[in-house]
């Protein structure tokens, strides 16, 4: 236990290598200078302000992480004389998608807020919207605590932005229905095929399923070809170095397809929003479900899956005979964190609570705290006795025991594919192909031209 | 005559507020948007790039776009070949009875004064394919599950009648009123006269409701042109992008993708197309009859 | 007998009517006192064994309905008013007062406005408003829907102020109003029929409105009914009982200003269909 714990963390040293899919872009005008500014603060300015804080932790699944981030709040606000943080809370998808972009384009986005990072955060670092956090993490002394995990939140050198915590992609099994029927984990592509064939006989729904928004399926798809054609096959895409049509892509494409024509998915799947999957799976009604490591959470006391605690195991996709490079590669990456309004450097007093903020929520603490009580993978370096005395629950000792037996791990897709790219697989190609709308040549076909074209617009 | 009212100070004040106010909202807009239509911008970059027709000549190439275009086509022909007659026959029905007709004015002109989100979200709740109240009444006529939203075939009819079951009563209402206004005196002579009730109805009912209806329609016409919330609702312009329309598909690119510059084109090729689709009707439907009064 | 018959069959196409009309409402007013989806999905047509009402609870917390509630109320209130004042005054201006070809050609202009679609003006609008500085403030929405609903105001107010009479300002005159006097004392007064009218139409098409009102407003404390009640949908999407009871707290108010002013808000909203 101990030794795989010390080999997941030294993983989270050497893991992600960020590709900066918006480069090569003008470069605007120098962000905002920000940093020693704020030891002029007059102690007695103790006059109300306030700063604005976005956060994405709604809806039922999300309640720790959003006692979490209020502890958090209240601190900093004890800290600070006159301080309010006025919290406000939007869909994860609504606020990447369409608020924060909104409020880009506006040159008014809150405070404090939760930003994707690459290529989202990259981008608006580069038109100087964000503020760069450098100096102070230099101030704080935590420069050194995110090892690896700050690429998809650097510009040229400069951080822009904190991950709250990594993730990654995998299989959650019901494990009391595995006994009950006698089934096993797979460790072998045709095993698994085998697998969703006989919880099909059963009369089950093999794979939970919920893909009104795309970038649900994707997550599935992203690892069937991340198989098939390599893990790193986006970043050669996205660089124009590979294509979409390649013969290995399509390959991974049909395979989905011909699991959604098999009925291994949830029926209707293409109306549920990503909200409904976790019934689906808690319910007994599916007793697979592929979704990323913060997914646990809802394993946790108070939780909608709290019933099923202790009885949630969690896999790695088996490897495929032929497929090319390392067969044990899943997704992993840190991209969910929060940043921070270029504006802010304006204000000294808002600089000091943004620094307060990021003093009280990153630390080992916090981590830990997430690890415990969210499910969320550390992103920052944590000590080893820590770490081994948080890690009790079952289906975390899984997760971290496929973490440190894995070798190689991938970006997310849709981090490293320009937005045109991504609301073409998301918003249309990947329904299609759920649908029956499209044939994986096709939509590889398809997914080309757009990819194309943006290629084209770079130089 | 009067110098009161040839005052100018006082007729400028009292213009001003209203035309600065149609200066910022309709006239700045319409440049702002041609403008930026011919631009490659992302929306948040310092950096616009003049592009001339790029966008435009992409736009119309584009399948997708059409196929929002194809939709708003949809919400026009549904509102004018299906709705219009239940409405004129059920506004007829209305005038025609004498008992609970407070009653039936009320609850059909309901659901028009509600929010279409509300709606949105009520109507989800009925096509929701496990327990929603559709599949659940036509279960007992052994009709199998149908998802109702998520299934290509039936989203964009799904939209369709909520978006029919939202307004109809209100057209109705309309109808309803000009058929009352009509002199009953007319009525009686015609049924002196020996005129059946449907002989009453098509002859000198309809005849003389022909102006209201065509103001049904070219309000049918402008609600399709701008219907956006109840797509966004509802399904959001899935599954694959099949119940966009032109509204979405200009905030999908706009916002989402970055595109600040195209959806600006898609915006002018809304104002064209509506442009257009006034015009066809113009010639088609309201040069017959007299010119509407307002 | 058959004569009753007769008379009998437009009420059964009626009630039929009826029933689509109002027994969705009954669905979800029913199914926010049943306990789960399960529930539901067992008896989904009547009223359930037990009544639970933990759910207008769960969803009065859940989803802010007052402050959703108020906000809605607010701005529309403001919008409506301020509009029907501006309007107005154009009105009085181009009807009113003699300046011929002038106020001909401002009240022309202003009509081209009805042509115009709004939703596809929303990136600009965006961008004004965001130069404007008022970006996630209720001014965001307040100022564009005065804006858009001053060309079908103007249209009904110009109308019905030019029908009235020309004596009465003559009148007026005599007795030394001024221009400003006569529109504030007489013809507003006189108007007050056609400005319920606009009234009705501008605020609900203001309380109804969706699609500024999600773009350009990003704090949940600001937010209007329609889309809170989206966002509460998007959050609690499984829990149909909880949503259910959320969609009565924001029919029901509607539905008891319509029951106590149905005859006003129904010709108000036809009389004013021409802004559809």
């Amino acid at each position: 236990m101990k030794k795989s714990l010390v080999l997941l963390l030294s993983l989270f040293l050497v893991t992600t290598t960020m590709l900066t899919a918006c480069g090569g872009g003008t470069k605007a005008e120098e962000p905002p200078k920000t940093g020693d500014t704020p030891k002029q603060v007059e102690k007695a300015d103790t006059s109300p302000f306030e700063v604005t804080l976005r956060h994405t932790q709604v809806g039922a699944d999300k309640k720790n992480r959003l006692a979490i981030l209020q502890d958090v709040v209240k601190k900093v606000q004890e800290e600070t004389p006159g301080l309010t943080i006025k919290l406000d809370g939007v869909d994860s998808e609504v606020n990447r998608k369409e608020k924060l972009r909104g409020e880009m384009a506006a040159g008014n986005p809150p405070d404090i807020f939760d930003v994707f990072g690459s290529p989202d955060a990259q981008m608006y670092a580069k038109e100087g919207r964000m503020l760069d956090l450098t100096p102070i993490l230099a101030e704080l002394g935590i420069a050194d605590k995110f090892p690896n995990v700050l690429d998809p939140y650097t510009v040229d050198g400069k951080v822009y932005g904190l991950p709250i915590g990594a993730s990654a992609e995998g299989f959650f099994y019901n494990k009391e229905y595995f006994e009950k029927k006698g089934l096993k984990v797979p460790t072998t592509f045709p095993e698994l095929e085998d697998l969703l064939a006989k919880i099909k006989a059963d009369g089950k729904t093999p794979i939970a399923a919920a893909s009104k928004e795309g970038w649900v399926p994707l997550m599935l798809t992203n690892q069937l070809w991340a198989r098939y054609a390599g893990p790193d096959i986006v970043k050669k895409i996205a660089a124009g170095e590979a294509k979409w049509t390649d013969p290995n892509m399509v390959k991974a494409f049909a395979k989905h397809v011909d699991w959604e024509k098999k009925g291994y998915f949830k029926k209707g799947e293409l109306g549920f929003a990503y909200g409904d999957i976790t019934g689906q799976f808690t319910s007994g009604e599916a007793p697979l479900w592929f979704d990323g490591t913060w997914k646990s959470s809802v394993f946790k006391k108070g939780q909608s899956g709290e019933a099923m605690i202790g009885k949630v195991g969690f896999f790695n996709m088996p490897p495929v005979d032929g497929g090319v490079g390392e067969q044990t590669a899943l997704m992993r990456d840190s991209n969910n964190g929060y940043g921070f309004s270029a504006s802010v450097a304006d204000d000294p007093r808002k600089l000091d609570a943004v620094k307060k903020f990021i003093k009280e929520l990153f630390n080992e603490d916090m981590q830990l705290r997430g690890l415990a009580e969210d499910g969320v993978l550390p992103s920052m370096a944590v000590s080893e006795d820590k770490l081994n005395a948080t890690v009790t629950d079952d289906l975390m000792k899984d997760i971290t025991k496929v973490l440190s037996s894995t070798k190689g791990s991938f970006p997310a897709w849709d981090s490293q594919v320009a937005a045109d790219i991504n609301t073409e697989f998301s918003a249309v190609q990947i329904q299609k192909l759920i649908g029956g709308q499209t044939t994986p040549e096709k939509m590889a076909q398809d997914l080309q031209k757009v990819t194309d074209e943006v290629l084209a617009n770079k130089e | 005559m009067n110098k009161a009212l040839k005052n100018p100070t006082v007729f400028i004040l009292f213009v001003l507020p209203a035309l600065i106010l149609f200066g910022m909202f309709f006239i700045y807009p319409i440049f702002s948007s041609i403008y930026l239509s011919f631009t490659s911008w992302n929306g948040v970059s310092t950096h616009m790039k003049f592009i001339g027709f790029d966008n435009f000549t992409k736009a119309l190439g584009q399948e997708r776009f059409w196929v929002s275009v194809t939709n708003n086509v949809y919400f026009i022909l549904f509102s004018c070949l299906l709705q219009v007659p239940i409405i004129v026959i059920f506004s007829l029905l209305i005038a025609n009875v004498k008992k609970l007709k407070g009653l039936y004015k009320t609850s059909i002109f309901l659901p028009s004064i509600m929010s279409t989100a509300v709606i949105g979200i009520l109507w989800g709740f009925i096509y929701e394919p496990d327990i929603g109240l559709l599949n659940k009444i036509l279960s007992f006529f052994g009709v199998g599950k149908i998802y109702w939203l998520s299934d290509e075939n039936y989203a964009m009819l799904s939209i369709l009648i909520t978006n029919a079951w939202q307004w109809t009563g209100y057209y109705i209402i309309m109808v309803l009123a000009a058929i009352l206004s009509i002199p009953k005196e007319l009525e009686e002579a015609a049924a002196i006269d020996g005129a059946t009730a449907f002989q009453r109805a098509t002859r000198i009912t309809l005849p003389l409701i022909t102006p209201i209806i065509s103001v049904v329609i070219m309000l049918s016409i402008a609600g399709a042109m701008k219907a956006a919330d109840i797509v966004l609702v509802m399904t959001n312009g899935g599954p694959a992008g099949s119940t966009e329309v032109m509204a979405t598909y200009m905030i999908r690119y706009a916002i989402t993708s970055f595109k600040y510059g195209y959806g600006n084109t898609i915006a002018v090729l809304i104002f064209v197309f509506t442009l257009i689709v006034t015009l066809i009707y113009q010639l088609l439907i309201a040069r017959r009859n007299e010119r509407i009064e307002y | 007998m058959v004569r009753n018959l007769k008379k009998g069959i437009p009420h059964i196409f009626l009630l039929g009517y009826l029933l689509i009309i109002l027994f969705p409402f009954l669905f979800v007013l029913f199914s926010s006192v049943k306990k789960d989806n399960n529930a539901i999905a067992l008896h989904p047509f009547g009223l359930p064994k037990e009544f639970v009402f933990n759910n207008y609870y769960e969803a009065w917390v859940n989803a802010k309905i007052s402050t959703y509630f108020l906000n809605s109320l607010y701005i529309s209130l403001l919008a409506a008013i301020v509009t029907i004042l501006i309007a107005a005054m154009f009105s009085y201006a181009v009807t009113r007062m003699r300046f011929g070809k002038l106020a001909a050609a401002l009240f022309g202009l202003v009509l081209i406005g009805m042509l115009i679609p709004n939703n596809a003006m929303m990136l600009p609008i965006y961008t004004l408003v965001r130069k404007l500085g008022i970006l996630n403030t209720h001014l965001a929405l307040i100022i564009p829907y005065i804006g858009n609903a001053i060309p079908f105001t103007v249209i009904i107010l110009a109308a019905f102020m030019r029908s009235l009479p020309s004596e009465i300002e003559e009148a007026a005159v005599m007795d030394g109003l001024s221009a400003s006097g006569i529109f504030a004392r007489i013809v507003l007064p006189l108007t007050v029929p056609a400005i319920i009218t606009v009234f009705i139409v501008n605020f609900l098409s203001n309380w109804n409105e969706f699609l500024l009102a999600n773009y350009f407003l990003s704090k949940d404390t600001l937010r209007t009914l329609p889309v809170g009640m989206v966002q509460f949908r998007n959050q609690y999407q499984m829990n149909y009982a909880q949503m259910s009871a959320g969609i009565v707290y924001s029919v029901v108010p509607v539905v008891i200003i319509y029951a106590f002013l149905q005859e006003k808000i129904i010709e108000g909203v036809t009389a004013g269909s021409v802004k559809g």
